[in-house]
């Protein structure tokens, strides 16, 4: 300040510092009160902005549990595969891409076109890709075309198993045999994580987790035994070649436990793909005509024919209505139990019952009638049995009610005894009027060789979940005859095999029990036709049976329209291989 | 230990005991001890918060290494099971001369036997 002046004047360097010393000071408030803003008023909603794009909340899917047979020998498996897809408008030339994509994947190109032209942002060029052809396809560099992983099913044993296992849809749910009645359980529970992330997706240690983990699918140890499975698919399939059939189905119970040990039939098919490998299906104008996935042993229903003859007689001998040695006299090869049912050249359908062989009239054993499977002897067995007991027995050997195995949507049979029907109970007695599915007959026939105890058949024998395994609950026994009984029909059996009509079913070093069955199949006209099911089911050896073997051969040529003809031979050789797999010791030679 | 002052003599008449000047050894202050403390603590504590987060993306990579080898070890046993179907091993089998067993001998031991009684079968595999 200059004396005299009289104004205040101030030096510019002090100005200047002021000035700047404002300016600092404004910016410091202004940044303290966006500090402020940011830190105190807006904090909680910034926050939650923040921890939304951290935060992440995945669906955990549960590892679907793997099948098993009985040696621990993987049947069903689930695997990472990648699932290709594409991004249509981002593809710059979708008629060579159709064309490279097809020829690699298999697939058709023209799909694959049509696909790649729609006005869709996403189509899925091939789902669930074995990893190395997908990354050989990714490799290539072609635009708009990506893969994510996706689980897939595998069965490793392909079409041996696959009328047991069934199989599965796209999205890995169950649609057929164990893969369905098992689904859930093998399915698993989901699971869900909820975590903090950080850009590239690593999740942040100190950050917010919440993890439920998924809890695998539990994995189902069969009663299957895939070798033997294999030999009787393919002693089935020689079948069919041999005789002309159209089909032809087999089981295998172990007599002690109702464990099955293989259930297969011809044709098989390819769970994967679910193609047939039957070439009459090739030459099918409607492909759904074909019943490739069909089980015929556990929902088919056939009138089992003489095989049906075990539960009468064994109805017999327990109500001590006769004996083996029982003489029954004048049994003659043709019975007319209504008036006027045998003269018609076409017999009457029920009414008029004939025996396989024409033969005089004579006195025959009760043994004999069985061992020569006489229908006309079986009915005036089953005559002084009456309907009510012989009902009663078929009802105790499981006909006409389903066993209860473990597997979708079962035959109950069919027991027909009509109000009115005068002869029904007779055509009952020789197997028909009567519908059983083969497994209800392994069983009944099981229940014969486990001295009079039935038990339910089943293929599952225990469950594997993170507890360890636990066995299978729900297997029924009962009793339908006495061990006596039992005894006095496996010495039956054993006759059929070497006196009658089930020679064909020998098997060297064990004695062999049985019967032939052969039923004449109902046509369109509700008439019955010479087109026949050829059956037989019997034990293995017939002095403490371990194994019975249900053969049913659909349709022969007339050839081998007979069980002893067409389906003993089947039985015979399943039945070797499958004492040899069991190792049971032999019994002796056939008498 | 107390000093007691020595007694005046002749020679020593006319001495007296000043108080000297206190000299205070140089301390930290506890404060700055506080401090050093603090900022130790602090850079500990980034540390370790790093060194955690750098184990987060360590951990990530033990993840998916242990998920490839859960994948490989799922197509390994796959890929055994493939082998192992029968309807694979037949058909390679015949063509190699195998065929399935036509004499099959069992050794069965009656305890109550000295000697063992060997029973021998032949089959012809179909008996057809």
């Amino acid at each position: 300040m200059s004396a005299g002046s009289g104004r205040l004047r101030l030096q510019p360097a002090k100005v200047r510092i002021a000035l700047i010393g404002i300016l600092v000071v404004l910016a410091w408030v202004a940044m303290g009160y966006r500090l402020v803003q940011i830190q105190v008023f807006a904090a909680p909603s910034l926050a939650e902005e923040g921890l939304s794009q951290r935060l992440v909340s995945r669906d955990l899917a549960p590892q679907r549990g793997k099948i098993f047979d009985r040696n621990g020998d993987l049947l069903a498996m689930t695997v990472e595969a990648q699932s290709l897809f594409a991004v249509p408008n981002q593809v710059e030339e979708p008629l060579w891409l159709a064309q490279q994509i097809g020829g690699l994947l298999e697939a058709d190109s023209d799909l694959i076109f049509e696909r790649l032209t729609s006005d869709r942002d996403f189509v899925y060029l091939k789902r669930q890709v074995d990893g190395v052809l997908a990354e050989e396809i990714l490799g290539m560099g072609i635009r708009g075309v990506y893969a994510h992983p996706e689980p897939t099913r595998i069965y490793p044993a392909r079409e041996v198993a696959s009328h047991v296992i069934g199989f599965v849809n796209i999205d890995g749910v169950g649609q057929e045999g164990l893969e369905l009645v098992y689904d859930q359980e093998l399915t698993g529970i989901p699971g869900k994580a909820e975590f903090e992330r950080g850009l590239d997706g690593t999740p942040i240690l100190q950050g917010i987790s919440d993890i439920v983990p998924a809890v695998p699918g539990v994995d189902l140890n069969t009663t299957i035994d895939i070798p033997l499975q294999y030999q009787a698919q393919q002693a089935c399939m020689d079948a069919v070649k041999r005789t002309g059939a159209d089909n032809c189905w087999v089981v295998v119970l172990e007599v002690e436990t109702g464990e099955i040990l293989a259930m297969t039939g011809s044709p098989p098919f390819d769970p994967v793909s679910r193609q047939t490998l039957d070439p009459q299906c090739d030459r099918l104008e409607d492909p759904s005509e074909c019943r490739m996935f069909s089980n015929f042993i556990v929902r088919g229903m056939y009138e089992p024919g003489s095989t049906q003859k075990l539960i009468t007689f064994a109805a017999a001998l327990e109500e001590s209505e006769v004996n083996i040695g029982t003489t029954i006299s004048a049994v003659a090869d043709v019975l007319e139990l209504r008036d006027g049912a045998c003269r018609s050249a076409e017999d009457d359908l029920y009414g008029c019952y004939r025996d396989f062989t024409e033969h005089e009239t004579r006195d025959m054993t009760v043994a004999e009638i069985f061992t020569r499977s006489s229908n006309v002897g079986t009915i005036m067995i089953a005559d002084r049995l009456g309907q009510n007991r012989l009902v009663e027995y078929i009802e105790k050997f499981g006909l006409g009610r389903k066993t209860g195995v473990d597997y979708t949507v079962e035959s109950a049979g069919l027991l027909n005894f009509e109000a009115g029907c005068e002869t029904c109970w007779a055509s009952a007695a020789i197997g028909y009027s009567v519908a059983a599915s083969p497994l209800q007959m392994a069983a009944a026939y099981a229940a014969i060789g486990n001295d009079g105890i039935w038990i339910t058949p089943h293929i599952v024998a225990s469950k594997t979940d993170v507890d360890g395994a636990t066995e299978v609950a729900g297997i029924e026994t009962r009793n339908v005859v006495s061990s006596g009984t039992a005894l006095l029909m496996r010495a039956l059996l054993a006759s059929v095999v070497e006196r009658g009509t089930g020679g064909n079913a020998a098997v060297a070093g064990y004695r062999v029990g049985g019967k032939t069955g052969t039923a004449n199949k109902l046509g369109s006209d509700g008439r019955y036709t010479d087109d026949t099911r050829a059956s037989f089911v019997g034990m293995a050896p017939i002095s403490n049976p371990k194994i019975v073997v249900a053969v049913v051969v659909d349709s022969p040529h007339f050839d081998y329209r007979t069980g002893g003809a067409a389906a003993a031979p089947v039985f015979a050789a399943v039945m070797e291989q499958a004492l040899h797999r069991l190792g049971v010791t032999p019994d002796g030679e056939q008498r | 230990m107390t000093v007691r002052p020595a007694p005046r003599t002749a020679e020593n008449d006319g001495f007296r005991v000043l108080r000297g000047r206190r000299i205070r050894k140089p301390t930290i202050a506890p404060w700055m001890i506080m401090a050093l403390i603090a900022v130790v603590a602090f850079l500990g504590l980034g540390f370790a918060r790093t060194s955690l987060d750098g184990s987060a993306f360590d951990l990530a990579e033990l993840d998916r290494a242990v998920a490839e080898q859960t994948a490989l070890n799922r197509q390994l046993n796959l890929e055994i099971a493939r082998l192992e179907n029968p309807a694979r091993i037949s058909p390679l089998a015949e063509e190699l001369g195998l065929v399935i067993p036509v004499r099959t001998n069992q050794i069965l031991v009656d305890l109550d036997s000295a000697a063992p009684v060997v029973a021998e079968r032949d089959g012809d595999g179909t008996n057809q």
